[in-house]
């Protein structure tokens, strides 16, 4: 279990980590999810003990391993805390063999010969390694060597395990399986793990909680549908490509919200009183069709829903599917399959509708940006 | 201007600076037969000149290494005020012309100088002593191995180092098992380089120690001198040092190539 209560930490009065708080349960995998640049490294190097906080304290279970108790200040070394480490750039030992990698905690608590050989090939064993036991980093694939780094980090048998994009150094054509691969070693595992990456796929993949992280304070945390459905801020909503924007809710009756954006009106779902209020409205654009006419093929569920008139700006084609941009008098993303975009037969500078139902707007109050 | 004038015209740069460079040296080369060679390197005055030379940046060498890669790892990882005057003051025997070098030690170690009084009371008189030669030699010299071990430790991924601390909460395991292995090649490159500076050295030698036949004469003094009275044994000598710091350049530079694993 990790604890992390109120941290902060500035580099030449740049405040990096501001007033973080955070609690990853026992055994959890939890993600942390955020921009480039936002924290999410410094933090795990002040969990680590790598970096000293300024404030804060910081517990690996229940033993604070970092900060003030009292008058008393603790500060346990990296290698005192029972932490596993894997970096973002491998940062394997190039000059050891793979099986010295690996060795290399064991042999630094003075392990017998025998203990040492035994573990390490346990763990060459567990990440499928065994074969590769005496080559070098320079002689493995980016995939190989995240597996040989994570094998090292778990020699010295960790409770925490702090992962930093460790997908970002393999191959781009291999990440794929090299996620599931690594999600299949840490639900082995069963220890507490924070893993950090900037990929929304991945934290969704490999996590129970998500936590987004921005401007160096966590600003969200829950599972994938809270955070995905559910997004806090506009700041949050932005960062997982969800549509968000300002409005002012007009009225509010039966459970239904009626809100002004841009001058375009939408019924939201909403039990809030939000009524006069300035508001925050976002929708994920895969909940979002599109129509050529008002009579959209599927009816809206408990018959409240959207339709706005706009004309389509913009569309992205992926493998399967496409991103269109939808002008309603503020910018509509949505998410569509390849073969409904063909079935409507829409091109850019056409006249669409978008249509969703209300309960896929999410409203909250403004201040959350 | 087109591309093919471009190029015929760094061509004949590029060939005239390596004629510039190699004329003198085929010309040293030149200057001694074959056959002369065996006799000359049984002349006493280059065998002890060889082998003052060998010994006096031999010492020098290790004493850079005991004194400078420390220097090197500290100025490579701590932070401090004052930090580029200190760096710049190590640096400046490289640029300082030898005379100035040899000057500047007599002011220091010479019975008037700085230290002499506390030298005499020792009963050592450096100046005109083979230890003169190595101190020279030393001074000279040393600032390759720093400048060598300082962008070696600086280059290193900070990562690498991290994870070993993650492991290990031995700093002298860390360094000795991670650190030290991983500079070892810029190390290496600085020592040769520092041996090589040091077995060339004239000015400050010179100054600073004088020109003693077996005590203080090195290869380089004793070149100056046997060119005036025996020519043939000047140029062998000549050679000899073209041929070492030939051999530490390609020797530094493969070192620089080789990679870890590089071949199974």
């Amino acid at each position: 279990m990790i604890k992390i209560n109120e941290v902060t930490k500035s580099f030449a009065e740049k405040k990096v980590i501001q007033n973080l708080s955070l609690e990853v349960k026992n055994q959890e995998i939890l993600s942390l999810l955020g921009p480039n640049g936002c924290g999410k490294t410094t933090l795990l190097n002040i969990l680590s003990g790598l970096t000293q906080q300024d404030n804060g304290n910081i517990y690996i279970d229940d033993v604070l391993v970092s900060g003030k108790t009292g008058t008393k200040k603790v500060h346990f070394k990296p290698s005192e805390r029972k932490v596993g480490y894997v970096f973002q750039t491998v940062s394997l030992f190039p000059h050891m063999r793979i099986e010295d990698n690996i060795a290399y905690g064991l042999k630094a608590q003075r392990l017998s010969k025998q203990e040492v050989k035994k573990r390490t090939t346990e763990l060459l064993d567990f990440v499928g390694l065994r074969e590769f036991a005496r080559f070098y980093p320079s002689q493995l694939s980016g995939g190989q060597k995240q597996r040989t780094a994570l094998a090292r980090s778990l020699a010295t048998e960790p409770q925490v395990l702090l992962l930093d994009e460790p997908v970002s150094a393999v191959d781009p054509q291999l990440r794929e399986s090299f996620r599931l691969e690594l999600k299949n070693y840490l639900q082995t595992l069963k220890i507490t793990v924070l893993y950090v990456t900037h990929n929304l796929s991945e934290a969704f993949i490999m996590s129970d909680r998500i936590a987004v992280m921005g401007n160096g304070h966590i600003e969200q945390i829950g599972n994938r549908t809270e955070i995905f459905d559910k997004p806090s801020s506009k700041h949050v909503a932005q960062f997982l490509g969800v549509n968000a924007f300002k409005g002012t809710a007009v009225k509010a009756s039966s459970g239904v919200l009626e809100v002004e954006v841009n001058g375009v009106r939408l019924l939201a779902c909403s039990t809030l009183n939000l009524a006069g209020k300035a508001v925050t409205i976002t929708i994920k654009p895969e909940d979002i069709m599109l129509s050529t006419s008002k009579s959209p093929k599927t009816s809206f569920i408990g018959g409240v829903g959207n339709y706005i008139e706009g004309t389509l700006t913009e569309m992205v084609q992926m493998r399967s599917t496409a991103q269109v941009t939808v002008d309603v008098g503020f910018l509509l993303k949505a998410r569509l399959a390849l073969s409904l975009i063909r079935e409507l037969g829409v091109n850019v500078g056409d006249k669409v509708y978008a249509c969703f139902n209300a309960d896929a707007l999410n409203v909250f109050a403004e201040g959350g940006d | 201007m087109s591309n093919k004038i471009v190029i015929v015209i760094l061509a004949i740069i590029v060939l005239t600076y390596f004629l510039f460079v190699l004329l003198p040296i085929v010309a040293v080369f030149l200057r001694i037969e074959p056959s002369q060679v065996n006799a000359q390197l049984h002349n006493t005055v280059i065998l002890e000149a060889i082998k003052l030379s060998l010994f006096t940046s031999g010492v020098a060498t290790l004493i850079a290494l005991v004194l400078a890669v420390p220097t090197a790892y500290f100025m490579a990882t701590r932070n401090f005020h004052g930090k580029t005057i200190i760096d710049t003051l190590i640096d400046l025997p490289i640029v300082l012309p030898p005379a100035v070098a040899g000057v500047a030690l007599l002011y220091a170690f010479a019975p008037k100088g700085l230290l002499g009084p506390i030298l005499n009371r020792l009963g050592l008189i450096i100046p005109g002593s083979t230890i003169a030669v190595i101190i020279a030699e030393t001074f000279v010299a040393s600032p390759f191995l720093l400048r060598s071990a300082k962008t070696g430790f600086e280059n290193m991924d900070r990562d690498v180092i991290n994870s070993a601390k993650m492991l290990t909460g031995s700093r002298l395991r860390v360094f000795v098992t991670v650190t030290l292995p991983l500079s070892v090649r810029a190390i290496i490159s600085g020592a040769m380089m520092t041996w090589a500076r040091a077995l060339g050295e004239f000015g400050a030698t010179l100054m600073f120690a004088g020109s003693l036949a077996g005590i203080t004469q090195t290869m380089p003094l004793a070149i100056y001198l046997l060119l005036y009275s025996d020519p043939l044994a000047g140029v062998m000598l000549s050679i000899i040092l073209i041929v070492i710091a030939f051999s530490v350049l390609i020797i530094v530079k493969l070192i620089e190539q080789k990679r870890y694993g590089a071949k199974k």
